[in-house]
């Protein structure tokens, strides 16, 4: 039943970010591409990427408001005692949540494209299913960093707002600090597809770069062990 | 079941810095008794409990519920399988209805009572589909209270539980609390209602700035604590009356006011022996004894 509780307490931000997601990219799409002409073909894996872009600024809010919650939100509104006082350990309670988020935030980055895989389809678009496997791999495997920081923050600060204020500020600076001094390791640059993208076509070539992606997903476990570590020490 | 205290613990304290908000706390509650724990606001009491439930942990000191140490988390979650617990500010969640709420606890105990909860349901008229927050202060306790009361655990924790009830609401709580005890589950509850305290407990433990002041059964402190009032001809000599059981000694003019915690007897044959002129012993009550052991400390 944890898992039913962290869906009705994450669901509305959920089914939000999913319909704003979706309709945007799907909106977006539809109607830029409606100003390209069919033999414009390199124009249309451009527009995808501008698509990718601005999915990926509404991806990185979404998860960044679905990893908040948790026990300390509990604290600061007063249920997190009737939590405590359930015969489940800490980190079960923390793993579920995390499990649910992780789901959530593949779904929002599967289902937005799946959208804009459908209406490039339907009007006739050159639209390739390895690029759009492409763009979701490194969204997903990537932007998991940004939940995990998210959940991060949310074992670390309280405060329905403080808490979220925090999480976009650290991902503000870090996509800012990073692009000056360690533009390599700049996240926000490896789920938009920069690093890879061929910028003459506006495909990706070669390979899906998976060691980057295993990377980064250990990162975000690195910051989910110390939300586990964090939330132990705590007290309610 | 064992005779074993229920909750029992050894020199417990926690502290915020420079503040002791408990300070050795050596508690041994009983089973199958109702056990109040009182104490002004700030006393320790919630600080207690939450401690005793592994919410946080004690600076120093160790205890023991059911027999799990406090400080182990995993006993500490095995033990929570057989305590119910309503905190003080009857938590809940706000986004789920009241049904939903009673299907998520029940999940959690195999001592969920389904026939218990759907009787509490239709006794606290709580509305099945209703969200938990457009419900009303009291139907949120009521809904709390359910939780605990559907469950038939070992041990029952409420931390001020008639906090928002009305006067039939209260009276169904501890016509509850006394049915609970009498099937056998220990309760040990917090409360700043003398009156409520006096109708159901055994047994009271008081808890001053984080000290625990007093701790016996309720008939032996209605028995024991007695206010001496004494006249005399000149003014008595208060320093004759510190003795075993004297707690607190007041003087206006000729006349002296004792309250002794046991020993009347003594403090009466004392005032005869200083010709005293008139002697009142009066037994007191609950509220009396609470006050007088708070007020100074």
């Amino acid at each position: 039943m944890l898992w039913y509780k962290g869906w009705l307490e994450t669901r509305s931000r959920f089914l939000t970010c999913l319909i704003v997601l979706t309709g945007f990219c799907a909106v977006f799409i539809h109607y830029t591409q409606g100003y390209l002409r069919p033999e414009w073909r390199e124009d249309f894996h451009r527009l995808m990427l501008v698509a990718h872009q601005y999915l990926v600024i509404i991806w990185i809010i979404s998860v960044v408001l679905l990893g908040m919650g948790g026990l300390v939100r509990e604290k600061a509104n007063g249920s997190s005692s009737l939590t405590l006082s359930l015969p489940v350990s800490r980190a079960h309670l923390l793993g579920v949540r995390v499990a649910i988020g992780v789901l959530e935030a593949i779904t929002l980055g599967v289902v937005p494209w799946v959208a804009i895989f459908l209406v490039s389809s339907a009007g006739g678009m050159p639209i390739q299913f390895q690029q759009v496997r492409f763009y979701v791999l490194l969204l997903v495997s990537g932007g998991l960093v940004y939940f995990a920081m998210a959940v991060l923050v949310s074992s670390l600060v309280e405060g329905e707002y403080t808490a979220p204020a925090v999480a976009f500020g650290l991902v503000f600076l870090a996509t800012n600090l990073f692009d000056l001094w360690l533009r390599d390791f700049n996240l926000w640059r490896f789920v938009s597809g920069d690093f890879y993208l061929d910028r003459n076509s506006y495909l990706f070539a070669g390979t899906f770069p998976w060691k980057g992606s295993i990377a980064w997903l250990a990162v975000a476990t690195v910051m989910l062990i110390a939300s586990v570590k964090v939330l132990h020490e705590r007290e309610f | 079941m064992t005779n074993a205290p229920v909750i029992l613990t050894r020199d417990l304290t926690k502290s915020y810095g420079t503040l002791m908000a408990v300070h050795g706390l050596n508690l041994s509650v009983e089973p199958n008794r109702i056990t109040a724990f009182l104490g002004q606001n700030g006393a320790g009491k919630s600080t207690t409990i939450k401690m005793l439930l592994g919410m946080i942990r004690p600076t120093c000191g160790e205890g023991t519920v059911l027999g799990k140490r406090i400080a182990n988390a995993e006993e500490n979650r095995e033990m929570r399988r057989k305590v119910a617990y309503v905190a003080e500010n009857k938590p809940l969640y706000s986004y789920m209805t009241v049904e939903q709420t009673v299907r998520f606890a029940s999940s959690f105990y195999s001592d969920w009572r389904a026939d218990v909860a759907t009787k509490l349901l239709s006794e606290y008229k709580l509305p099945h589909k209703r969200k938990v927050k457009s419900l009303s202060k009291g139907m949120r306790t009521k809904l709390a209270l359910l939780l605990a009361f559907a469950r038939r655990p070992d041990l029952l924790i409420l931390d001020e539980p008639s906090e928002g009830l009305d006067p039939v609401g209260v009276e169904h709580l501890l016509q509850t609390l006394v049915a609970q005890s009498a099937e056998g589950v220990s309760v040990f509850f917090s409360s700043h209602q003398i009156a409520e305290v006096e109708r159901v407990a055994d047994h009271v433990c008081i808890l001053d700035n984080g000290r625990l002041r007093v701790d016996a059964s309720l008939d032996r402190l209605l028995q024991s604590y007695r206010r001496i009032d004494l006249s005399f001809r000149f003014p008595p000599p208060e320093q004759e009356f510190r003795m075993a059981g004297v707690q607190k000694i007041r003087t206006s003019g000729n006349a002296l006011s004792i309250f002794a915690s046991m020993n009347a007897e003594a403090v009466v044959e004392r005032a005869h022996d200083l010709n005293v002129v008139s002697v009142e012993v009066t037994p007191v009550g609950l509220r009396d004894i609470f006050l007088e052991t708070v007020k100074e400390n």
